[in-house]
Protein backbone atom coordinates (compact mmCIF):
# COMPACT_ATOMS: atom_id res chain seq x y z
CA UNK A 1 0.00 0.00 0.00
CA UNK A 2 2.64 2.47 0.44
CA UNK A 3 3.94 1.99 -2.72
CA UNK A 4 0.46 2.64 -4.23
CA UNK A 5 0.80 5.64 -2.24
CA UNK A 6 4.05 6.69 -3.31
CA UNK A 7 3.40 6.75 -6.47
CA UNK A 8 -0.47 8.14 -6.49
CA UNK A 9 0.00 11.42 -4.43
CA UNK A 10 2.83 12.59 -6.83
CA UNK A 11 0.75 11.31 -9.85
CA UNK A 12 -2.27 13.49 -8.25
CA UNK A 13 -0.68 16.24 -7.67
CA UNK A 14 1.46 15.95 -11.37
CA UNK A 15 -2.36 15.60 -12.35
CA UNK A 16 -3.10 18.94 -10.74
CA UNK A 17 -0.56 21.38 -11.53
CA UNK A 18 -0.45 20.10 -14.92
CA UNK A 19 -4.33 20.39 -15.75
CA UNK A 20 -3.61 24.26 -13.87
CA UNK A 21 -0.94 24.93 -16.36
CA UNK A 22 -2.19 23.95 -19.44
CA UNK A 23 -5.65 25.80 -18.74
CA UNK A 24 -3.16 28.83 -18.28
CA UNK A 25 -1.31 28.18 -21.72
CA UNK A 26 -4.73 27.75 -23.39
CA UNK A 27 -6.63 30.52 -22.21
CA UNK A 28 -3.25 32.64 -22.71
CA UNK A 29 -2.92 31.62 -26.25
CA UNK A 30 -6.53 32.33 -26.98
CA UNK A 31 -6.13 35.66 -25.78
CA UNK A 32 -3.85 36.35 -28.90
CA UNK A 33 -5.36 33.93 -31.29
CA UNK A 34 -8.13 36.73 -30.53
CA UNK A 35 -5.82 39.59 -31.21
CA UNK A 36 -4.66 38.54 -34.40
CA UNK A 37 -8.12 37.50 -35.22
CA UNK A 38 -9.18 41.42 -34.09
CA UNK A 39 -6.23 42.73 -36.51
CA UNK A 40 -6.69 40.74 -39.26
CA UNK A 41 -10.62 41.47 -39.38
CA UNK A 42 -9.92 45.00 -39.03
CA UNK A 43 -7.96 45.37 -41.72
CA UNK A 44 -10.25 43.18 -44.23
CA UNK A 45 -13.00 45.23 -43.17
CA UNK A 46 -12.10 48.63 -44.59
CA UNK A 47 -10.83 47.01 -47.43
CA UNK A 48 -14.31 44.92 -48.82
CA UNK A 49 -17.57 44.02 -48.23
CA UNK A 50 -19.43 43.41 -45.11
CA UNK A 51 -19.77 39.67 -46.19
CA UNK A 52 -16.35 39.74 -45.91
CA UNK A 53 -15.66 39.66 -42.29
CA UNK A 54 -17.71 36.93 -41.81
CA UNK A 55 -15.57 34.39 -43.87
CA UNK A 56 -12.22 36.49 -41.28
CA UNK A 57 -14.58 35.48 -38.77
CA UNK A 58 -13.76 32.32 -39.49
CA UNK A 59 -9.96 32.57 -40.44
CA UNK A 60 -7.89 31.83 -37.49
CA UNK A 61 -5.00 34.09 -38.31
CA UNK A 62 -1.59 32.58 -36.90
CA UNK A 63 1.69 34.72 -38.25
CA UNK A 64 2.19 32.10 -41.01
CA UNK A 65 -1.15 32.77 -41.95
CA UNK A 66 -1.17 36.67 -41.60
CA UNK A 67 2.10 36.37 -43.84
CA UNK A 68 0.90 34.16 -46.67
CA UNK A 69 -2.32 36.40 -46.93
CA UNK A 70 0.02 39.58 -46.74
CA UNK A 71 2.11 37.86 -50.12
CA UNK A 72 -1.17 37.48 -51.83
CA UNK A 73 -2.59 34.33 -51.12
CA UNK A 74 -5.95 33.39 -51.13
CA UNK A 75 -7.42 31.58 -48.25
CA UNK A 76 -9.96 28.68 -47.67
CA UNK A 77 -11.09 27.76 -44.58
CA UNK A 78 -12.81 23.93 -44.49
CA UNK A 79 -15.02 22.96 -41.51
CA UNK A 80 -13.42 19.74 -40.23
CA UNK A 81 -15.90 16.75 -39.33
CA UNK A 82 -13.61 14.43 -36.22
CA UNK A 83 -11.00 16.79 -35.65
CA UNK A 84 -11.16 16.38 -31.65
CA UNK A 85 -6.76 16.55 -30.85
CA UNK A 86 -4.04 17.33 -31.45
CA UNK A 87 -2.69 14.41 -33.67
CA UNK A 88 -5.50 15.53 -35.88
CA UNK A 89 -3.82 18.94 -36.45
CA UNK A 90 -0.87 17.36 -37.21
CA UNK A 91 -1.91 15.13 -39.64
CA UNK A 92 -3.84 17.62 -41.27
CA UNK A 93 -0.64 19.96 -41.00
CA UNK A 94 1.41 17.21 -42.47
CA UNK A 95 -0.83 16.50 -45.64
CA UNK A 96 -1.71 19.70 -46.54
CA UNK A 97 1.49 21.45 -45.79
CA UNK A 98 3.32 18.80 -48.62
CA UNK A 99 0.99 20.69 -51.05
CA UNK A 100 3.22 22.91 -53.35
CA UNK A 101 0.12 25.40 -53.68
CA UNK A 102 -0.26 26.06 -49.92
CA UNK A 103 1.27 28.40 -48.43
CA UNK A 104 0.13 28.49 -44.85
CA UNK A 105 -1.90 25.67 -43.09
CA UNK A 106 -3.28 25.37 -39.50
CA UNK A 107 -5.97 23.28 -37.77
CA UNK A 108 -8.19 24.98 -35.38
CA UNK A 109 -9.60 22.64 -32.81
CA UNK A 110 -11.79 25.37 -31.42
CA UNK A 111 -13.50 25.88 -34.45
CA UNK A 112 -12.81 22.91 -36.20
CA UNK A 113 -11.48 24.38 -38.96
CA UNK A 114 -8.87 23.75 -41.56
CA UNK A 115 -7.27 27.34 -42.29
CA UNK A 116 -5.44 27.34 -45.84
CA UNK A 117 -3.60 30.21 -47.80
CA UNK A 118 -2.11 29.46 -50.99
CA UNK A 119 0.48 30.76 -52.91
CA UNK A 120 -0.34 33.30 -54.90
CA UNK A 121 -2.16 32.50 -57.94
CA UNK A 122 -2.66 29.01 -56.76
CA UNK A 123 -5.53 26.97 -55.41
CA UNK A 124 -6.55 23.91 -54.73
CA UNK A 125 -10.52 22.09 -55.38
CA UNK A 126 -12.90 22.08 -52.91
CA UNK A 127 -12.73 18.34 -53.99
CA UNK A 128 -9.02 18.41 -53.87
CA UNK A 129 -9.12 19.84 -50.25
CA UNK A 130 -11.71 16.85 -49.85
CA UNK A 131 -9.54 14.13 -50.81
CA UNK A 132 -6.51 15.15 -48.81
CA UNK A 133 -8.87 15.49 -45.47
CA UNK A 134 -9.58 12.01 -46.18
CA UNK A 135 -5.62 10.96 -46.61
CA UNK A 136 -5.30 12.60 -43.03
CA UNK A 137 -8.11 10.41 -41.77
CA UNK A 138 -10.98 13.39 -41.49
CA UNK A 139 -13.64 14.25 -43.31
CA UNK A 140 -14.73 17.64 -44.94
CA UNK A 141 -17.97 19.39 -44.26
CA UNK A 142 -17.66 22.80 -45.94
CA UNK A 143 -15.13 24.83 -47.67
CA UNK A 144 -15.39 28.86 -47.58
CA UNK A 145 -13.58 30.90 -49.75
CA UNK A 146 -12.67 34.23 -49.39
CA UNK A 147 -11.70 35.14 -52.62
CA UNK A 148 -15.78 33.66 -53.59
CA UNK A 149 -16.83 36.04 -51.29
CA UNK A 150 -14.75 39.05 -52.13
CA UNK A 151 -16.43 38.98 -55.62
CA UNK A 152 -20.19 38.97 -54.21
CA UNK B 1 3.38 -21.84 -19.15
CA UNK B 2 0.98 -19.42 -20.00
CA UNK B 3 1.13 -16.37 -21.09
CA UNK B 4 -0.42 -13.44 -18.81
CA UNK B 5 -1.01 -11.53 -22.07
CA UNK B 6 -1.00 -8.11 -23.87
CA UNK B 7 -0.81 -4.74 -24.14
CA UNK B 8 -2.97 -1.71 -24.65
CA UNK B 9 -1.39 -0.61 -27.77
CA UNK B 10 -3.81 0.46 -29.56
CA UNK B 11 -5.85 2.40 -27.03
CA UNK B 12 -3.01 4.67 -26.72
CA UNK B 13 -2.59 6.61 -29.73
CA UNK B 14 -4.58 6.47 -32.65
CA UNK B 15 -3.38 3.14 -34.45
CA UNK B 16 -3.25 4.03 -38.02
CA UNK B 17 -1.83 7.35 -39.16
CA UNK B 18 -2.34 10.08 -41.78
CA UNK B 19 -0.77 8.93 -45.20
CA UNK B 20 2.52 8.89 -45.33
CA UNK B 21 3.16 8.86 -41.40
CA UNK B 22 5.08 7.03 -39.02
CA UNK B 23 4.42 6.71 -35.51
CA UNK B 24 7.07 5.50 -32.88
CA UNK B 25 5.46 3.92 -29.68
CA UNK B 26 6.53 2.48 -26.63
CA UNK B 27 4.63 0.83 -23.85
CA UNK B 28 5.41 -0.55 -20.44
CA UNK B 29 2.47 -1.87 -17.98
CA UNK B 30 2.08 -4.60 -16.07
CA UNK B 31 3.09 -7.21 -17.79
CA UNK B 32 5.20 -6.05 -20.75
CA UNK B 33 7.49 -3.60 -22.20
CA UNK B 34 6.65 -2.56 -25.91
CA UNK B 35 8.16 -0.74 -29.18
CA UNK B 36 6.07 -0.31 -32.09
CA UNK B 37 7.28 1.35 -35.64
CA UNK B 38 4.34 1.36 -37.62
CA UNK B 39 3.89 3.43 -41.59
CA UNK B 40 0.73 4.22 -42.61
CA UNK B 41 0.36 3.70 -46.65
CA UNK B 42 -3.16 4.41 -47.07
CA UNK B 43 -6.65 6.14 -44.34
CA UNK B 44 -7.27 2.42 -44.13
CA UNK B 45 -4.55 0.43 -42.64
CA UNK B 46 -0.70 0.71 -41.40
CA UNK B 47 2.07 -1.65 -40.93
CA UNK B 48 4.02 -2.29 -38.23
CA UNK B 49 6.78 -3.63 -36.80
CA UNK B 50 6.38 -4.98 -32.89
CA UNK B 51 8.70 -6.59 -30.51
CA UNK B 52 6.78 -6.78 -27.47
CA UNK B 53 8.60 -8.56 -24.18
CA UNK B 54 7.06 -10.12 -21.41
CA UNK B 55 9.15 -9.34 -18.51
CA UNK B 56 8.12 -12.53 -15.97
CA UNK B 57 8.00 -14.77 -18.55
CA UNK B 58 11.32 -14.88 -20.11
CA UNK B 59 10.33 -14.43 -23.78
CA UNK B 60 9.61 -11.87 -26.45
CA UNK B 61 7.29 -11.49 -29.96
CA UNK B 62 8.73 -9.92 -32.59
CA UNK B 63 6.11 -9.55 -35.43
CA UNK B 64 4.75 -7.68 -38.44
CA UNK B 65 1.13 -6.08 -37.34
CA UNK B 66 -1.00 -5.11 -40.01
CA UNK B 67 -3.95 -2.26 -38.76
CA UNK B 68 -7.09 -2.21 -40.64
CA UNK B 69 -9.53 0.71 -39.88
CA UNK B 70 -12.81 -1.27 -40.36
CA UNK B 71 -15.09 1.84 -39.73
CA UNK B 72 -15.11 5.40 -38.88
CA UNK B 73 -17.47 7.66 -37.45
CA UNK B 74 -17.26 11.71 -38.16
CA UNK B 75 -19.48 14.39 -35.76
CA UNK B 76 -18.90 17.84 -35.76
CA UNK B 77 -17.21 17.18 -31.68
CA UNK B 78 -16.39 13.32 -32.02
CA UNK B 79 -14.79 10.62 -33.62
CA UNK B 80 -15.12 7.00 -32.97
CA UNK B 81 -13.23 3.74 -35.17
CA UNK B 82 -13.32 0.21 -35.10
CA UNK B 83 -10.01 -1.58 -36.25
CA UNK B 84 -9.14 -4.81 -36.67
CA UNK B 85 -5.52 -5.68 -35.74
CA UNK B 86 -3.47 -8.82 -36.21
CA UNK B 87 0.25 -10.07 -36.16
CA UNK B 88 2.27 -12.66 -37.12
CA UNK B 89 6.06 -13.13 -36.09
CA UNK B 90 8.40 -15.28 -33.84
CA UNK B 91 8.46 -15.54 -30.25
CA UNK B 92 11.89 -16.15 -28.58
CA UNK B 93 13.18 -16.71 -25.16
CA UNK B 94 14.96 -14.12 -23.11
CA UNK B 95 17.63 -13.72 -20.15
CA UNK B 96 18.13 -17.75 -20.79
CA UNK B 97 14.92 -19.29 -21.10
CA UNK B 98 15.90 -22.94 -22.70
CA UNK B 99 12.17 -22.89 -24.82
CA UNK B 100 14.00 -21.38 -27.70
CA UNK B 101 12.04 -19.56 -30.35
CA UNK B 102 8.76 -20.40 -32.50
CA UNK B 103 5.93 -18.84 -34.52
CA UNK B 104 3.39 -16.54 -32.79
CA UNK B 105 0.16 -14.95 -34.10
CA UNK B 106 -2.40 -12.43 -32.30
CA UNK B 107 -5.71 -10.85 -33.24
CA UNK B 108 -7.91 -8.33 -31.76
CA UNK B 109 -10.32 -5.78 -31.98
CA UNK B 110 -10.02 -2.03 -31.01
CA UNK B 111 -12.71 0.63 -30.68
CA UNK B 112 -12.70 3.95 -29.34
CA UNK B 113 -14.73 7.29 -29.02
CA UNK B 114 -13.40 10.77 -28.38
CA UNK B 115 -14.46 13.77 -27.94
CA UNK B 116 -12.60 16.79 -26.80
CA UNK B 117 -13.45 15.96 -23.33
CA UNK B 118 -14.32 12.41 -23.01
CA UNK B 119 -12.72 9.07 -23.85
CA UNK B 120 -14.00 5.72 -24.27
CA UNK B 121 -11.56 3.37 -25.44
CA UNK B 122 -11.95 -0.82 -25.83
CA UNK B 123 -9.51 -3.17 -26.95
CA UNK B 124 -9.56 -7.34 -26.75
CA UNK B 125 -6.61 -9.60 -28.18
CA UNK B 126 -5.84 -13.03 -28.31
CA UNK B 127 -2.10 -14.28 -28.65
CA UNK B 128 -1.19 -17.98 -29.52
CA UNK B 129 2.98 -18.23 -29.27
CA UNK B 130 3.46 -22.30 -29.78
CA UNK B 131 5.12 -23.94 -26.55
CA UNK B 132 4.78 -20.36 -24.55
CA UNK B 133 1.43 -20.66 -24.82
CA UNK B 134 -1.88 -18.59 -25.50
CA UNK B 135 -3.97 -16.67 -23.79
CA UNK B 136 -6.45 -13.52 -23.92
CA UNK B 137 -6.88 -10.08 -22.31
CA UNK B 138 -9.68 -7.34 -23.05
CA UNK B 139 -9.41 -3.70 -21.43
CA UNK B 140 -11.50 -0.52 -21.17
CA UNK B 141 -10.16 2.69 -20.83
CA UNK B 142 -12.23 5.97 -19.86
CA UNK B 143 -10.86 9.35 -19.58
CA UNK B 144 -11.69 13.02 -18.86
CA UNK B 145 -9.70 16.31 -19.91
CA UNK B 146 -10.67 18.93 -16.92
CA UNK B 147 -9.70 21.84 -19.91
CA UNK B 148 -10.34 22.01 -23.87
CA UNK B 149 -6.39 22.36 -25.42
CA UNK B 150 -6.41 24.03 -28.62
CA UNK B 151 -4.05 23.40 -31.35
CA UNK B 152 -0.31 23.37 -29.69
CA UNK B 153 -1.32 23.85 -26.19
CA UNK B 154 -0.64 20.97 -23.81
CA UNK B 155 -3.19 18.74 -23.38
CA UNK B 156 -4.15 16.49 -20.49
CA UNK B 157 -6.07 13.82 -19.75
CA UNK B 158 -7.14 12.36 -16.28
CA UNK B 159 -7.55 8.26 -17.27
CA UNK B 160 -8.55 5.04 -15.66
CA UNK B 161 -7.63 1.84 -17.23
CA UNK B 162 -9.24 -1.18 -16.16
CA UNK B 163 -7.99 -4.52 -17.94
CA UNK B 164 -8.84 -8.27 -17.75
CA UNK B 165 -6.20 -10.85 -17.88
CA UNK B 166 -8.07 -14.31 -17.02
CA UNK B 167 -4.75 -16.00 -16.66
CA UNK B 168 -3.09 -13.56 -14.44
CA UNK B 169 -2.65 -14.12 -10.71
CA UNK B 170 -5.07 -10.69 -10.57
CA UNK B 171 -7.58 -11.50 -13.77
CA UNK B 172 -8.55 -7.83 -12.88
CA UNK B 173 -6.74 -4.84 -12.44
CA UNK B 174 -7.05 -0.76 -11.93
CA UNK B 175 -4.74 1.82 -14.10
CA UNK B 176 -5.12 5.58 -13.30
CA UNK B 177 -3.34 7.43 -15.34
CA UNK B 178 -2.40 10.66 -16.72
CA UNK B 179 -2.50 11.54 -20.21
CA UNK B 180 -0.22 14.82 -21.41
CA UNK B 181 -0.97 15.51 -25.04
CA UNK B 182 1.35 18.22 -27.71
CA UNK B 183 1.49 18.50 -31.15
CA UNK B 184 3.08 15.10 -32.22
CA UNK B 185 3.91 13.71 -28.38
CA UNK B 186 2.23 11.72 -26.46
CA UNK B 187 2.99 10.81 -23.02
CA UNK B 188 1.18 8.52 -20.52
CA UNK B 189 2.06 7.97 -16.43
CA UNK B 190 0.04 5.59 -14.85
CA UNK B 191 0.22 3.45 -11.80
CA UNK B 192 -1.04 -0.14 -11.46
CA UNK B 193 -3.23 -0.39 -8.38
CA UNK B 194 -3.72 -4.12 -8.03
CA UNK B 195 -0.52 -5.15 -9.28
CA UNK B 196 1.84 -2.45 -8.00
CA UNK B 197 3.59 -1.44 -11.61
CA UNK B 198 3.90 1.63 -13.35
CA UNK B 199 2.51 2.42 -16.47
CA UNK B 200 4.52 4.47 -19.22
CA UNK B 201 3.77 4.96 -22.42
CA UNK B 202 5.14 7.17 -25.43
CA UNK B 203 4.00 8.32 -28.64
CA UNK B 204 5.85 10.26 -31.33
CA UNK B 205 4.04 10.87 -34.39
CA UNK B 206 6.20 11.79 -37.56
Amino acid sequence: MNTITSFLIPLLLLAASTAAWGQHEHEHQHEHQHEHKQTHAATDATAVTGENISFTDRLTATPEIEAALANGGNAVVADVLGVVCDFCAVAMNKVFGKQEEVAAVYVDLDTKALNLVFMPGATLTDEAIASLAVQAGYRIAAVHRSDAVVTH
Amino acid sequence: MLLMLLTSAAVVGRPISYVGGWTFIEESNRQSTTALLHYTPSPSWSLGVRNEWFRDDDYAITSLQPTYLLKRWFGQDYQANVYLQGGLGLASGTSGNPLGSTGAGYAGVIADWETRRFFLGYNARYVEAGHFGDGAMQLVRMGWAPYEGDTRDLHTWLMVEVDHRPESKDPVSVTPLLRFFQGPILLELGFNIVEPTPLINFTYRF
